[in-house]
């Protein structure tokens, strides 16, 4: 059984907002939806011991999404794979899985009127495996840092199976209980946590 | 962070649906439980269940109004395990039924073979319309209680303040419109006269049972809220701080305490048989819970990642808005 999920290795991201650009190109995101900010909570400590920590975001394909059972039409589905992605053709945009999300990674387009009609997110680039099975999400095919790391989890040979079993790793709000799928690998300075 | 994505019609949208819910249950369980039999009291209230039925529609016209796609509403009825899809079927349920008990009080004669068609019904139909406004009243508050990325409301204790302020607004609404048409009007007449002492009679009883909840609603919100102030996570500690001292305190000590619930309770139990307690205590009731509904759900703030303030505020508006206009809506970026 395929279940995928990201490692994000925040000791390789430097902060380049290449992953960003690469959806927001290949999505033909309009300018207020962002499907994977690269955050930052800016320079930390005192000079000369300074460091800053990048957190690259996504939607967190949960185990147990909190958007998919809230969704009164079924357009927000989860695949067997893991995948959380929205139909468009059943979204009517009430906006429940938008405030179901801890993340806050769906949102609704104010800017352009068509795409005011439905919420989107992340699919992690579902479109595009449908096209190429063996592709990865543009975000992870674009980063030169090779921050980001995406795989089969179920399968022990797979580079994020290897990652998670072998340096420590943390997941971003773990205490709401969805079982987010996007692991990361702290940063020297210390984690996000 | 991005906030507040509910506007102004969703707490509206609550509070007509509580308030529509309220009033059917209480029909019910005055006109099935208190007073069995008495066929004056339930025609009494028969203009509350039709300004109850008004609310639940107009309540749902919001939610509609709300969405990204208002035309195709009818997919809200498709799944089982969403909160807001049983709303949609027991707003519908208890709208339906409601109108059929209601068209049976019809006194117009041209309308009369229809309603009399509907007088041996009026226990079944008013039953389901009061089971199904319970479920309503209850739903309000748990259908934002289950949104647990937002702290303030993942409570238990929000069904329970929804329910017991749905419950009293609903109060209010029939002290205001009991023994209204259809119910026989003026003193000359055996029915009329019939129809002045029910209402009088649901009038008392819905200015006690109100007495009650106000005093259940002030503990129960201020349990609430000062748990929250003390023992809370930081979220919703942030957002009780907000609300007792912060940029909500006049709204939620001024208007919901003291106008919403303080001044009504004083009016019911000070002024009785008054023009203060049965038509200013009400309506001040019915404001102070569409504040609530609106005080709540602008309160809908979750736990931040970390920088994610400082990300979105880095993000152009302004310059998003420039590009879209200068594109002539393209999405050429």
């Amino acid at each position: 059984m395929t279940r995928y999920c990201m490692v994000i290795d925040q000791r390789r991201c430097i902060g380049c907002h290449s992953c960003t650009v690469a959806c927001r190109t290949w999505n033909e995101l309009p300018l207020d939806i962002v499907y994977n900010p690269v955050l930052s909570e800016g320079c930390q400590g005192e000079w000369p011991n300074v460091h800053r920590n990048w957190t690259p975001t996504l939607c967190m394909h949960c185990e147990k999404p909190a958007c998919v059972p809230c969704c009164p039409t079924g357009a927000s589905q989860q695949d067997a794979d893991g995948t959380v992605w929205i139909d468009y053709d059943k979204c009517m945009a009430c906006l429940a899985c938008v405030n179901a999300c801890p993340y806050g990674m769906r949102d609704q387009s104010k800017l352009q009127p068509h795409l005011h009609r439905f919420v989107r997110k992340c699919t992690f680039c579902r479109d595009k495996r449908a096209l190429d099975p063996d592709a990865e999400p543009y975000c992870v095919a674009t980063c030169h840092q090779k921050a980001r790391i995406w795989g089969d989890l179920d399968d022990p040979n797979s580079e994020v199976s290897k990652l998670i079993g072998s340096v420590e790793t943390f997941r971003l709000l773990e205490d709401m209980g969805t079982g987010p799928q996007i692991y990361y690998i702290p940063d020297l300075g210390g984690t996000a946590r | 962070m991005r906030r507040h994505f509910w506007k102004w019609p969703i707490p509206t949208y609550l509070f007509l649906g509580g308030l529509g819910g309220g009033i059917f249950c209480l029909i019910a369980v005055l006109s099935l439980c208190v007073y069995p039999g008495a066929e004056s009291v339930p025609m009494a209230m028969a203009w509350p269940g039709f300004l109850g039925i008004c609310c639940l529609g107009f309540g749902c016209l919001m939610l509609v109004a709300d969405l990204g796609q208002p035309m195709v509403f009818y997919r809200a009825f498709v799944k089982s395990t969403s909160v807001l899809a049983w709303g949609a079927r027991l707003l519908t349920v208890c709208m339906i039924f409601g109108l059929l008990w209601f068209v049976s009080y019809i006194p117009w004669d041209w309308f009369l073979p229809v309603a009399s068609f509907f007088v041996p019904f009026r226990v079944l139909n008013i039953a389901i319309a009061g089971i199904a406004g319970t479920c309503i009243m209850l739903y309000t508050g748990i259908f934002l209680s289950t949104l647990k990325s937002h702290a303030f409301w993942a409570t238990p204790a929000l069904p329970v303040l929804f329910t017991v302020s749905a419950l009293s607004t609903a109060c209010a609404a029939i002290s205001l419109s009991a023994g209204w048409w259809p119910a026989p009007q003026g003193i000359m007449t055996e029915a009329a006269m019939l129809n002045m002492i029910a209402a009088e009679v649901v009038h008392e009883m819905v200015h006690v049972v109100d007495i009650i909840l106000v005093i259940c609603e002030i503990i129960v919100l201020l349990v609430m809220v000062l748990s929250f102030l003390g023992a809370g996570n930081k979220t919703a500690n942030k957002v009780a701080h907000k609300w007792v001292h912060g940029s909500y305190a006049l709204a939620f000590w001024g208007g919901m305490i003291c106008m919403g619930l303080g001044i009504p309770l004083l009016l019911y139990l000070g002024l009785p048989h008054t023009v203060g307690s049965s038509v200013i205590a009400p309506i001040l009731v019915l404001l102070g819970g569409l504040l609530l509904r609106f005080m709540v759900v602008n309160s809908d703030e979750r736990a931040p990642l970390p920088g994610e303030d400082l990300y979105f505020k880095k993000l152009p508006p302004v310059d998003a808005e420039f590009i879209h206009k200068w594109t002539y809506g393209e999405n050429l970026f």
